[in-house]
């Protein structure tokens, strides 16, 4: 080869080094831009950013291999080509039919890289393992269609069921097909894992009626809820914030719209929180309110619980609740979440047109806990309504806002969502949305 | 024996004019017209229509994944609902599986493999029209849920529980579940056909490893299936009889462990995995030392590195279950397993990257499909050791980041190879070559709209776009990408259609220029198929082609001179056979593989719908499996000499 040729070999060669580099550096760029919530280059706690550690371990070596071969057949087509008029059947090419010693080493050199890749990720697939069991508090995650619900172990005993059972299992609830196999005295929320920062939270993960995976991107990688079994996962925050996640798993017609987050809380907010949770649902005074806990009696409760001695079923709820997870969210400190409908609208909207964008960051994770607090203070309401419009909307005609098969299966007489109350009046409807809003 | 003292049956010597039993007909004789097709048992036409069919389902899969990019290009979208996206989504996955890309592949099998290995027809000529029926019949069954199940909604891996009654009640599972049971009825047929043909049928003097690499991996490919799809089968079964029937292998109520539907079809969806691409592998190791005018740089390698994906392939298929909770030990294990089959893949690129090496490469459109698959696969494979490191894989499965690795292995790899194939072997199908101007057209479209619209999937899976999702929101930042890829994703469209129209526009041309002969030999190939006319005639070979060495017809073409340079010493044209079918007997046609695919939709329909619906079918395979069992093997030159079989009366008198 001439030298102006090897000269204009290896300027190629740099150059499409160099193009090849693109996409991969782009990749890791727009990785890094902060306006994505469930980005997975943005670890936020320490299982995430083992994870993702690994990752920038093994991406490099990936990177080089991706410029080495695909710039390499570029470059090996573009030098090596002939052009159709230049072409002579009897002007062929060296006859190589092999190098054994080069195929060799071409087979253990891959083999060898991979086995240095393979020693930190072994050890790391068994690290994150037998973390599952470290963490002081234990919270129970279950999927259902399309939601998720989080029980806190409140008495200590390690147990989300209900060790002796006798005495606290309202026989209504069995009667209704109620899932009592759960411990009563637990905290019971839907939508958000609300955890300490700076504290590995353990999970025990299962479903009710489809497999589904749980996934906070920015504190751990995802693991699926799998009706019947119970899988161990933990996940920990660094700091107070509000950390995005999505169900993973196709788990049927409103997959799309099963969200959830994880909100982290500093001490103090954390036991206030803990303390609020712990306490039985609040009687309204307000008149609507009382009106609506009546309607809410007569309607929702064949689904739906609050932890409130005084709110019996009514006398005529004789049949099975008709939902194949027999399970709808508990409704206790409603008013205390962030989010409703499987984590897709805001409780509380920020702004005056009350916009409905679950996932909008513009309020400060800290406030989440407070927004109660917030929403009654005359001074910030115009910031944290209570998002009556919607979730008014909701309650009228959930289907409409939210893919659902409400209507049960022939087969099984079960449903899968939350039915219209198309009976309800507009000013029943209010007075429901009232009531919600005292369960702080 | 006690045969030999019974009077004889017949009389000898008088022509048989024994009474056929009930039931046997005389076999179709047409050759050529719309009839001719649907009888016909040559493997040509039979390749071909796997080809056809595969096209028309391609269309149908190509129009649902151009439906899913609209919905997805904007946030919020409300083009499709809930409901009718993930029925799309399901179906564009199964479709461009089991009805596109597994086809293809065995269009060129069918097509292909038996010129390769210098044989007149495949083993079980009848056999093998069976399993295109089956196959095209079957899809056309899973299709016909569109219009009245609504097509089915459970993805195409199709998890339990979710694919249970309570969850997914409309039909459009059990037409999932039947009618991929039918199809897979004809790849197992089709893989036990091919098998065969491949070990008992090869030319005089063709040894294992004087094969072709394209019919080593079709080998491997046929083999896979033939293992892979009863694993399928078994799950199907149970589900059939779970949905059908209310049995409780899936019912979580009942004890069951949702984890085996994954086990089970994961054994079967990795080496399904493989037999997607195996074949394109072959077809570009064929490709590429034709145009780069040099051996396949270390065959025996290319060999073993595919027969050791073919074995590794059934030892990583829980790397789909990373995060299903299987426990760290079986993490690891199949983490591991995983890793290292990367190790023959790798070998192949580095192989077609030292064939390219020093080469005098003709950049043709069939050439730059074959460089297109090595450098989009790489990136495939790339991404997919990423997904063998479990840890990381707990972020990345389920995401986009997995949808743009498969269709970097599948529609970079395959269906790249697959367009390689298609532009290198028409002429051998067809008599003419494809256009070349439409070809780099139809290229460098289908490379620029696919990385568009695949490339982009790298970074929205990372940024954490789950797979399977109807909608996103605005402030999860996927709005730009995702548009990015609608627009690539229609570009990739364009270049797809291109190729169909190039297929009209070369076929017409060639028909206004009076069909010109393209010769046997269009592109100094290497293998034996060219060492026929074009297209290849009915009977293939004239005389049983007679291999000494792997390329044989181009060591027959160029031979060292005294000074030891290869000079070429024959031209393609002048060692081609003449295509003179004199004297060469040939399977007849028969009316019973239609006829016999035909009974086995019914029967489904009948499962799914009614069980008296199904009796009809019952009845008809009951009466083609009667006449096929008892068809006469007419030939359809009825005075050809060859003796091949005997009538009874004869093999009697040789035995007395």
């Amino acid at each position: 080869m001439s030298s102006r040729l090897i000269d204009t070999a290896r300027r190629s060669r740099g150059k499409f080094a160099r193009l090849a580099a693109v996409p991969f550096i782009a990749l890791i760029a727009a990785g890094c831009a902060d306006d994505k919530p469930l980005n997975t280059f943005e670890p936020r706690g320490p299982m995430a950013r083992d994870i993702d550690d690994l990752m920038f371990y093994i991406w490099p070596i990936m990177g080089i291999v991706f410029v080495l071969v695909i710039g390499g057949a570029i470059i090996l087509a573009i030098k090596n080509r002939v052009k159709p008029e230049d072409f002579d059947p009897e002007d062929l090419p060296a006859q190589t039919h092999g190098n054994t010693t080069l195929e060799l080493a071409w087979t253990i050199a891959p083999a060898v890289l991979l086995a240095a890749i393979c020693f930190p990720m072994v050890a790391m697939i068994w690290n994150l393992e037998e973390k599952n069991e470290e963490g002081e508090l234990d919270v129970m995650v279950i999927g259902q269609q399309w939601w998720w619900e989080y029980r806190y172990d409140v008495d200590g005993d390690g147990f989300f069921v209900d060790a002796n059972g006798d005495g606290v299992v309202d026989e209504k609830d069995e009667e209704l097909g109620l899932d009592i196999s759960l411990d009563p005295d637990d905290i019971v929320t839907a939508n958000e894992l609300v955890i300490p920062a700076g504290e590995q939270v353990d999970l025990t993960l299962t479903s009710r009626d489809v497999i589904h995976s749980f996934w906070i991107p920015r504190l751990n990688g995802k693991r699926d809820t799998v009706p019947g079994r119970w899988h161990t996962w933990s996940v920990e925050a660094d700091e107070p914030g509000k950390y995005t996640g999505w169900c993973t798993e196709y788990c049927g017609l409103s997959h799309a719209r099963m969200r959830m987050s994880a909100i982290a809380l500093n001490e103090a907010d954390w036991e206030t929180w803990w303390a609020n949770q712990s306490a039985p649902a609040a009687i309204p005074t307000d008149e609507d309110a009382l009106a609506g806990r009546e309607l809410f009696q007569n309607n929702c409760q064949r689904c739906h619980v609050i932890n409130d001695e005084d709110l019996v079923y009514a006398d005529d709820f004789t049949e099975q609740i008709a939902l194949v997870s027999k399970a709808a969210p508990n409704l206790t400190h409603f008013a205390s979440r962030s989010t409703f409908a499987g984590g897709i609208y805001s409780i509380y909207a920020g702004g005056p047109d009350g916009s409905t964008d679950a996932n909008d960051d513009a309020l400060n994770p800290l406030d989440y806990v407070r927004l109660p607090e917030l929403a009654a203070d005359p001074t910030t309401t115009e910031d944290y309504r209570f998002n009556s419009a919607e979730l008014k909307r909701w309650i009228a005609n959930a289907p409409s806002r939210k893919a659902m098969a409400a209507d049960p299966v022939e087969e099984t007489g079960l449903g899968r969502g939350m039915p219209a109350f198309t009976d309800l009046s507009d000013e029943q409807l209010d007075q429901l949305v009232a009531y919600l809003a005292t369960l702080e | 024996m006690a045969i030999i003292e019974q009077p004889l049956a017949l009389p000898s010597g008088a022509p048989d004019v024994a009474k056929r039993p009930l039931g046997a007909f005389a076999r179709p004789r047409e050759e050529g017209g719309f009839k001719s097709w649907l009888t016909t048992v040559d493997h040509k036409k039979i390749g071909i229509m796997y080809g056809a069919a595969a096209m028309f389902f391609l269309i149908i899969g190509g129009v649902a994944a151009l439906l899913i990019r609209i919905q997805l290009a904007t946030p919020n979208s409300t083009f499709l609902s809930a409901d009718a996206y993930n029925r799309i989504f399901t179906m564009h996955g199964t479709v461009m599986v089991f009805l596109v890309v597994m086809p293809i592949g065995a269009s060129f099998a069918n097509f292909l493999m038996p010129l390769q290995v210098g044989a007149r027809d495949v083993a079980f000529p009848r056999i093998n029209a069976f399993s295109f029926w089956v196959f095209f019949l079957g899809g056309l069954m899973l299709n016909t849920s569109w219009f009245i199940g609504g097509g089915a909604n459970g993805g195409w891996f199709n998890y339990a529980p979710n694919n249970g009654i309570p969850y997914s009640p409309s039909t459009g599972i059990d037409f999932w579940n039947i009618g991929l049971l039918v199809v897979g009825i004809g790849s197992l047929t089709g893989a036990i056909n091919l098998i065969t043909t491949v070990l008992n049928m090869r030319a005089p003097g063709m040894t294992l490893m004087k094969m072709p690499v394209f019919v080593w991996m079709t080998l491997v490919t046929q083999f896979l299936l033939l293992f892979a799809i009863p694993v399928l089968t078994v799950a199907q079964v149970l589900l059939a009889a779970d949905r059908l029937f209310g049995a409780n292998f899936f019912n979580v109520e009942m004890g069951a462990d949702p984890l085996l539907w994954q086990h089970l079809f994961w054994v079967f969806g990795h080496p399904e995995v493989y037999l997607m691409i195996l074949p394109a592998f072959g077809i570009i190791s064929e490709v590429i030392p034709t145009f780069a005018r040099k051996p396949i740089f270390g065959y025996p390698f290319m060999v073993f590195s595919g027969i050791a994906i073919g074995f590794m392939g059934w030892g990583v298929w829980a790397h789909h279950m990373f995060v299903s909770g299987i426990g760290p030990l079986s993490v690891t294990a199949f983490s591991v397993a995983t890793m290292f089959i990367a190790v023959p893949t790798g070998v192949k690129i580095l192989n077609w990257m030292a064939t390219l090496w020093g080469g005098k490469l003709i950049l043709n459109t069939a050439m730059l499909f074959s460089i297109g698959l090595v450098t989009q696969f790489t990136i495939g494979g790339l991404s997919g050791v990423s997904h063998a490191i479990a840890p990381s894989d707990t972020q990345q499965t389920d995401t986009y980041y997995i949808v743009a690795h498969f269709h970097y292995v599948l529609f970079g790899g395959a269906l790249f190879g697959f367009m390689a194939g298609f532009y290198f072997w028409w002429p051998k199908a067809f008599g003419y070559k494809l256009g070349e101007k439409l070809g780099l057209w139809n290229f460098w479209l289908m490379v620029i709209g696919f990385n568009l619209t695949f490339g982009p999937m790298h970074i929205l899976g990372l940024q954490g776009m789950p797979r399977r999702m109807q909608t996103y929101d605005e402030a999860m930042g996927f709005g730009f990408w995702n548009m990015v890829a609608s627009w690539g994703s229609f570009i990739l469209a364009v270049g797809v259609l291109l190729f169909l129209v190039n297929i009209v526009k070369a076929h017409l041309a060639w028909r206004a220029a009076g069909r010109p002969d393209v010769g046997p030999d269009p592109w100094d190939g290497r293998t034996i198929e060219w060492s026929i006319q074009s297209p290849a005639p009915g009977h293939n070979f004239d005389v049983d082609p007679v291999v000494s060495s792997l390329d044989d017809f181009w060591h027959r073409k160029y031979q060292p001179d005294e000074s030891g340079k290869l000079r070429r010493v024959n031209t393609g044209d002048d060692l081609a056979q003449a295509g003179d079918p004199t004297g060469v007997h040939l399977p007849a046609p028969s009316y019973w593989p239609i006829v016999l695919a035909a009974s086995l939709p019914i029967i489904g329909y009948g499962l799914i719908f009614n069980l008296w619906l199904g009796l009809p079918g019952v009845v008809l395979m009951m009466i083609s499996l009667w006449g096929w069992a008892l068809e006469p093997a007419d030939d359809l030159d009825p005075n050809d000499d060859h003796d091949d079989h005997a009538t009874p009366d004869a093999e009697l008198e040789t035995v007395s």
